[in-house]
């Protein structure tokens, strides 16, 4: 199959998926049995304003239709209106996205950095203390809830030591909650970098590069870690969703205004149409940068062929 | 090679593939002691099998380690420091802490129970549909996995959650609607390598039906798989629960969930600290013995693999 064959038949699929996206995100609202109504103004509503809202979000439609209108109107790119706040959800969400994309990128980045250092660092001294060491710490981040590591930081570097703003929205008041999403994941790439690291390292270009003579940390940067990078880009992918869902919750615990808090208070007051737009928003991400990702790797390496 | 020979001098019937099939089978069982002497020679492995076990233990017999009871409030000792009395402190109802955390292992255990077999049963079921008919079966399976793969576990959960209301059974559903897809893949990919195998031909070729092929051939070889995969999908369904009622969205207050205990643990964070960061210890705890089982299996399942 050629590239450009490759390439749409994953956009293609990429689509499908998208669709597939939109049609969960809005189902969900239905997902049980009862009136949608009535699920989201509770059950102490009164008839009046029942039949306002079954008017507003066109309830009473059959639901294809109800799920063509949705569309339509995501289309032209409006997302709702809160019935919290009885705000347009965009303007709802406005900088929220911003704020929740900071957080998961420094989060990455720390993850990223942290983990490729651990990984080489084991991968060169493999068998050493240090390699224990970067899979002892590796297995502890996993198994702690987000949750909870970002409330330990907070009480011993906000509470105790006074060192970072407990909560807020500057550079400093970032630190933590991206410390806490770094270290969770981390380990998800110290682990397969520590890997790769090892099996190039056994390469014979890398062999030839050490009796050429190249002083030992260029060997080790400019020949093997470019190299052993590139699963990287893979992992960075698969873990996505799971980053993503993790800042939404550390966000809980910093406080922090992006569009974690938002959602677990709309869930909490049944707020559907927030929901339904922020589980759009992360999973149409998602979709994306999975796209992006097969991608680059298969530009970065051309030997590697999209998944049909 | 002289085997063979005489193989092929033999006549060949039935009876005899039939036999050669058994003895493949237990050469199988011989491989679970195998797998079983690798697991147990494995350090970490063995600390995970006796932190989970510690765990399981402190669930079962909770009433007979604690003198107090998980629900009785002391309004009198609320908030007091650990001491010989109460170990871990009393929370701001009074209750013992370690008392509740004694209780919360049974509510973990029993939900990450619950999960794994409630997405293990779709995941596994449709993984074998879509590995073993493939085709349009397996387009829909897939699709549908890619799909439900793009949300964040915890974000669509908290969406399903939400919607059907807290408990500790609706958070079994909302995890496991997006939970089984990770089965379904592992397996659907091990069915594929399985399905070339030369023992599923010489299953067809005595004449056996699909049905028996896959009950009789292809899940008991997929059942390392799954093995490895619930050891690996522990921790996650445990995190995941745990973060559901951290959030206020899955089991709820009074009942003492791990997760419960941290959020109301946060609220007293500079006055009682012992709340929160036990509570998550002990979360903490389970999930790293179920990690240390979990790569234990796996090296010892597939040796050739290091991690």
């Amino acid at each position: 199959m050629t590239i450009k064959k490759q390439l749409l038949k994953r956009i293609l699929r990429t689509l499908i998926t998208a669709i597939g996206v939109t049609i969960i995100a809005f189902l969900i609202l239905h997902l049980t049995p009862g009136d949608p109504a009535r699920i989201m103004l509770g059950s102490y509503a009164s008839e009046e304003n029942l039949e306002a809202v079954r008017a507003k979000y066109n309830l009473d439609e059959p639901l294809h239709i109800q799920y063509i209108v949705w569309m339509e109107n995501l289309v032209k790119g409006d997302l709702g209106t809160s019935i919290r706040y009885n705000r347009s959800v965009n303007n709802l969400l406005g900088d929220r996205i911003a704020k929740t994309l900071l957080l998961t990128v420094t989060g990455l980045v720390f993850s990223i950095v942290f983990g490729v250092i651990f990984g080489i660092l084991a991968a060169l001294k493999r068998n050493s203390w240090l390699d224990y060491i970067s899979t002892v710490q590796a297995m502890f981040w996993i198994s702690m809830p987000s949750f909870w590591l970002g409330i330990i930081l907070l009480y011993i570097f906000g509470l105790k030591l006074n060192l970072v703003p407990i909560s807020g929205t500057g550079w400093t008041a970032l630190i933590l909650p991206a410390l806490t999403l770094g270290l969770r994941q981390e380990a998800w790439f110290a682990r397969p970098m520590r890997a790769e690291m090892l099996e190039v390292l056994n390469q014979e270009y890398i062999r030839a590069a050490k009796a050429k003579g190249l002083k030992y940390y260029i060997v080790v940067t400019k020949h093997a870690l470019r190299n052993a990078l590139i699963p990287i880009i893979t992992m960075l992918a698969l873990r996505l969703p799971w980053i993503i869902g993790g800042s939404i919750v550390i966000e809980v615990v910093f406080s922090w205004g992006g569009m974690g808090t938002l959602l677990v208070n709309s869930v909490l007051a049944r707020d559907y149409p927030v929901v339904q737009a922020i589980l759009l928003i992360i999973s149409i991400a998602v979709v994306v940068a999975n796209l992006l990702a097969d991608m680059v790797y298969s530009w970065v390496d051309p030997r590697i062929r999209m998944e049909g | 090679m002289s085997e063979l020979n005489t193989n092929v001098n033999e006549e060949i019937n039935v009876e005899n593939i039939k036999k050669e099939l058994s003895q493949l089978k237990n050469k199988k069982t011989s491989q679970l002691s195998l797998v079983w002497r690798r697991f147990k020679s494995n350090k970490l492995a063995l600390t995970g099998f006796i932190i989970v076990s510690l765990v399981i233990f402190v669930a079962v017999f909770a009433p007979l380690l604690t003198p107090y009871e998980p629900f009785a409030t002391n309004p009198s000792i609320r908030l007091s420091a650990p001491s010989s009395a109460h170990w871990l402190g009393t929370d701001a109802m009074g209750r013992d802490v370690l008392t509740r955390l004694f209780y919360g292992a049974r509510i973990a255990l029993q939900i990450g129970v619950l999960i794994i077999l409630f997405e293990g049963f779709i995941g596994i079921l449709m993984g074998v549909l879509s590995g073993f008919f493939g085709g349009i079966i397996d387009s829909i399976v897939m699709r549908l996995v890619d799909i439900l793969r793009s949300f964040p576990v915890i974000i669509l959960a908290m969406a399903i959650a939400g919607i059907m209301g807290q408990g500790l059974y609706n958070v079994v559903i909302a995890l496991g609607i997006v939970g089984w897809t990770t089965y379904a893949r592992m397996v659907r990919s091990k069915i594929l390598s399985i399905k070339e195998a030369d023992y599923i031909e010489a299953g067809y070729s005595i004449g056996e039906s699909t049905f028996s092929i896959i009950t009789k051939y292809i899940i008991p070889n997929a059942i390392p798989t799954a093995i490895v995969m619930i050891s690996i999908m522990m921790p996650t369904a445990l995190i995941a629960s745990a973060t559901l009622s951290f959030l206020g969205l899955g089991v709820q207050p009074p009942t003492p969930s791990w997760g419960s205990m941290v959020a109301a643990g946060r609220d007293y964070l500079l006055q009682a600290p012992w709340i929160s960061t036990s509570a998550g210890f002990f979360i903490m705890f389970t999930v790293l013995g179920f990690n240390f089982i979990g790569d234990g299996l796996r090296d010892a399942l597939d040796p050739t693999t290091k991690h």
